[in-house]
């Protein structure tokens, strides 16, 4: 068939009338002519007419030629189904508002929670060739992975040829100044290489180039187009432009483009200079990551690599001769296993709601079906084929699942919108998350695979052979048989529910026992802040020193604040830099992380000092050298070297120099032991902790921390003033309470609960109406026996009793099957699961127990409504 | 509802109506199956309506054009003209008919 005739016969679609009376008039003008002949050959007006007919031909045959011929017939009957499918609906609004709105429901979560996974877990790195990109590590242990040395990151740059490009990249944070507010932005120091590993093409301007990473090279700057946005004000004159950075002019060399870069906390990028002072290998700060060569396999790359690393061992210090190094893709790194465990659980979760609205539809169907089935009897009686009529109610089925799959790409927009806010703490390297066409396509294959689930089973009572049968029988209702099938879906219903209802219970008790958890500092009423001191103001611990102390002195009995504490690092946040504490004898250096704080600190906090003394205000800077130790600290030095009181106790631990990358080993004094305050994610222990006077080892950036007696957000404009009387240069950053630090410390291992737990509520109650509706028609069906029982003299308790127990039966046996379930999938989601096994009695308990209890309240309106059937009237109502 | 027989060899019909409309210019459906059972002279048994499917695809098919004339008695009619695409076509139809009978007949031949 040509081109031009397909299109003609889709044209043809459009207009099946007009053809058809176009046919019609031709029909009659061709055999008035026939007639008009017959007449003048001779013959009488009767035989003509007979004539003409005769020489035509069957008409309504040749018409239906004509249609095939003109038009694609299985095409206009769907058309016909699904005019009549719409009619149909129109005709019982109360189903379809019900049945759109539970596919509408099923389906917008799916597609909601889809466009999650899309964005995190199909395309996580919006790079060209991703599965290229990785990150090499040091590894001190297997399964430890650990930043890298500067020599050794040169040395692998220089010999490493699987990769096209190594980088290396430090995050830092720059001050930007001389524009209105001193403002904080988080940079990222690279290596000239990084855009060859992360291509980017400038939307403004250009990257790095070789050279430009060199120490004394000009100082440039790129911007991200938020920061460019925000900052900037989209100022197209920017690269003209020399803004303030740490009190330096810089360059701005470009802008990247909006998307891939706005994913990362980064707003700038300069260049990474290895200053000479810092080309050691024995400190570990740069992060790398690397491109590989095409052609070249991740296992090539560990394999030379790991080469690389045997032949570097000789340029090690001693005690790193027996670490290893770690390539990883970058992308399976990117999403944790925490995020995409939790997106699956999520994504089941939803599933099974979909599953259970799907269920409720087919058995609302299965409910119309009743009345349909006299109709479809008749159709099938004056000639409609099995095919045709199965067509029909799949096509019925799809309207249906169209419906509700645009109301649901809605209901997906309003759940991403209302998620909005939460998504990017969940995700934050991830797209922008948002309904495209990869989320439509979804969304259009899962009303698909709707309309199947659906739509099979009406379809199938076109089976039955005995639709015939049908017309002569009194309209009784339903066969058992059917009545049977949707009993089963209830239970299969009640069954899903369970599992979700489970689910939710144990992560909502998860919850509750990391609410509980003992973290060992006091919390509430804390406001944090976080200072970064820019080299340019405060080149020398000295000056940083001057400032911290300053800080501490005019906070301390400002009006609001009741204690003010100064740290390195937050409490129940990871400490990133280990340190190695030598013992005298030992040669093997200890593994700590270590912390600075001042006098206020483990006070404010309310962390008791277990054996010797706090931090005090004579450790200052030229003071001997003292540090206090945790609990985990003070375990593991009498284990390796039985030092059973600490107190007093010389060791050597490697001071980080104040400016440069680096340190020194000084001798210390153990003065004090602490009980432990959480620095771990939740779940796993503490590590050994050792804390130096803030004054004594002061760093450019740290944490201000301060107790207030009331609200924390209060007494800000006061420590915004108290700061800005010493340094009005200085930004403020990560203003939040300590509480908030607490949640978001332990927020991976809680992610899904409100997930679930909102899923399951509709779940519960998806299949509670499922109930409802199956036992309201038992007892519709039943008036009659109902009534002649009353009549009988059945009390309507007794009515009452054995509709309950009708539901009690139906949901005992859903919960049943769906203990088998939760035997089998909760233990997936264990490793999410903190406090709490996933075979937790109480829990399946409490899910069974409530669903058991819905189902009873499912069967209560159907009950009473059974209770006040009047005998006399249900006997007398035609069947 | 048996298909009433019109003993055209199959395919054929095509080719008839393009050949007649070739011969004899613009003819409406009625004038169009006449002629042909004429030029059959009876020999054929053609059910006349079943010209107007073979019309139909025809006319997608863009070899022939139908206007609306009026017939002899009075009507309106539908009258069918070769397009430009339709002369070309009965060329390309009178050549696979000749292949198809000249192979055929070098079957009977053999």
């Amino acid at each position: 068939m040509s081109l031009r005739r397909t299109a003609a016969r889709l044209l043809a679609l459009l207009r099946p009338g007009r053809l058809d009376r176009e046919l019609d008039d031709e029909i009659r003008a061709h055999l008035e002519m026939a007639e008009q002949d017959a007449l003048a050959a001779g013959m009488t007006p009767e035989q003509a007419r007979r004539a003409a007919r005769r020489q035509f031909g069957g008409i309504e045959p040749m018409k239906q030629e004509h249609r095939d011929s003109r038009s694609l017939r299985w095409i206009e009957s769907l058309l016909r189904d699904f005019r009549h499918g719409l009619a149909g609906l129109v005709r019982d609004p109360g189903f379809t508002v019900v049945a759109v709105s539970v596919l509408a429901l099923g389906i917008g979560a799916n597609v909601a929670v889809f466009s999650l996974v899309d964005a995190v877990l199909l395309q996580p790195l919006p790079f060209p060739e991703p599965d290229r990109i990785v990150r090499v590590w040091q590894a001190p242990r297997p399964g430890v992975t650990n930043a890298t040395s500067v020599l050794d990151f040169l040395d692998w740059r220089r010999l490493a040829d699987s990769f096209e490009a190594l980088a290396a990249e430090q995050t830092v944070s720059v001050a930007l100044t001389g524009a209105g507010e001193p403002q904080r932005l988080t940079a990222k120091a690279v290596t000239s290489d990084y855009f060859r590993v992360f291509p980017a093409t400038p939307l403004l301007g250009r990257t790095f180039l070789p050279g430009e990473d060199q120490p004394g090279a000009a100082r440039v700057a790129l911007l991200s187009h938020a920061a460019w946005q925000t900052y900037f004000g989209g100022d197209p004159d920017i690269l003209s432009r020399r803004p303030v950075l740490d009190g330096e002019p810089h360059q701005v060399i470009g802008v990247l483009p909006p998307g891939p870069f706005d994913r990362d906390r980064a707003e700038l990028w300069e260049p990474l200079a290895f200053e000479p002072g810092q080309q050691t290998r024995d400190f570990h700060w740069p992060e790398v990551h690397g491109r590989l060569r095409r052609g070249a396999t991740l296992a090539r790359a560990r394999e030379q690599m790991e080469t690389l690393n045997a032949a570097l061992v000789e340029l090690a210090p001693p005690w790193k001769r027996d670490w290893g190094v770690v390539v990883e893709p970058l992308q399976t790194l990117l999403v944790g296993d925490n995020l995409r465990q939790s997106i699956f659980v999520a994504f089941g979760a939803v599933a099974m709601v979909l599953l259970i609205a799907c269920a409720n539809v087919a058995n609302l169907l299965l409910a119309k079906g009743a009345a349909r089935r006299k109709e479809l009897a008749m159709r099938a009686a004056l000639g409609a084929g099995r095919g045709r009529l199965a067509a029909q109610l799949l096509t019925e089925s799809f309207v249906l699942c169209l419906l509700g799959g645009v109301a649901g790409v809605a209901v997906a927009a309003l759940l991403l919108q209302v998620a909005k806010p939460v998504l990017p703490a969940m995700a934050p390297f991830a797209a922008a998350i948002s309904l495209n066409l990869r989320a439509l396509g979804f969304a259009a294959a899962v009303a698909l695979g709707v309309t199947l689930l659906i739509g099979a089973l009406p379809a199938l009572q076109t089976n039955l052979g005995k639709l015939s049968l049908l017309l002569n029988q009194a309209s009784r209702g339903f066969s058992d048989g059917r009545s049977g099938v949707r009993r089963a879906i209830v239970v299969g219903e009640i069954a899903l529910s369970l599992v979700l209802l489970c689910g939710a219970v144990l992560f909502l008790r998860s919850l509750v026992a990391l609410q509980s958890l003992e973290t060992g500092v006091r919390i509430d009423h804390v406001i944090t802040l976080s200072m970064n001191l820019p080299l340019t103001t405060y080149p020398d611990a000295e000056a940083a020193g001057r400032f911290y102390a300053a800080v501490a002195e005019r906070l301390d009995g400002a009006p609001g604040v009741e204690k003010a504490a100064l740290a390195s690092h937050l409490p129940l946040r990871w400490i990133g830099n280990g340190e190695g504490l030598v013992l005298p004898g030992l040669e093997k250096p200890v593994n700590v992380r270590l912390k600075r704080v001042n006098p206020g600190y483990f006070d404010l906090l309310e962390v008791p000092v277990l054996s010797g003394r706090d931090v005090q205000e004579t450790d200052r800077l030229g003071a001997p050298h003292v540090i206090l130790i945790n609990e985990t600290l003070a375990a593991q030095l009498a284990d390796v070297a039985g030092v059973t009181d600490p107190i007093g106790k010389m060791v050597k631990l490697s001071y980080p120099f104040y400016e440069t990358k680096g340190g020194s080993l000084e001798d210390v004094e153990i003065v004090g032991v602490i009980r432990n305050e959480k620095v771990s994610s939740p779940g796993s222990a503490d590590p050994a902790v050792a804390y130096a006077p803030m004054a004594q080892l002061p760093r450019p950036s740290s944490s201000l921390l301060v107790r207030t007696p009331s609200d924390p957000y209060a007494v800000l404009p006061t420590i915004r003033a108290a700061i800005g009387e010493i340094d009005p240069n200085l930004p403020l950053g990560d203003i939040i309470t300590l509480q908030q630090v607490r949640d978001g410390t332990l927020s991976g291992a809680s992610r899904p609960t409100w997930v679930v737990g909102v899923f399951a509520a509709v779940a519960a109650l998806l299949a509670a109406v499922g109930l409802y509706g199956v036992l309201s028609q038992t007892v519709a069906q039943r008036r009659r026996e109902i009534g002649i029982r009353m009549a009988l003299g059945a009390r309507s308790q007794d009515v009452v009793a054995q509709v309950l127990r009708n539901a009690l039966r139906l949901a005992l046996i859903g919960v049943a099957v769906g203990l088998a379930g939760v035997v089998s999938l909760t233990r997936l989601v264990q490793s999410l699961l903190f406090g709490v096994s996933a075979l937790d009695p109480l829990a399946i308990a409490c899910a069974c127990v409530a669903m058991t209890l819905l189902g009873l309240l499912a069967g209560f309106v159907p009950a009473r409504r059974a209770s006040r059937v009047e005998p006399t009237v249900a006997l007398r109502e035609e069947g | 509802m048996s298909k009433p027989k019109a003993l055209v060899p199959y395919g054929t019909l095509d080719l008839l109506i393009l050949k007649t409309l070739e011969t004899m210019g613009p003819l409406h459906g009625y004038g169009l199956a006449r002629r042909i059972e004429q030029v059959s002279k009876e020999a054929l048994q053609l059910s006349q309506g079943s010209i107007y499917p073979a019309l139909i695809g025809l006319e997608q098919e863009g070899w022939i054009r139908a206007d609306w004339g009026v017939s002899e008695t009075n009507r309106k009619v539908k009258v069918y003209a070769l397009t430009e695409a339709g002369r070309r076509q009965v060329a390309v139809e009178v050549e696979k008919w000749e292949q198809a009978t000249a192979l055929v007949a070098r079957f009977l031949e053999a």
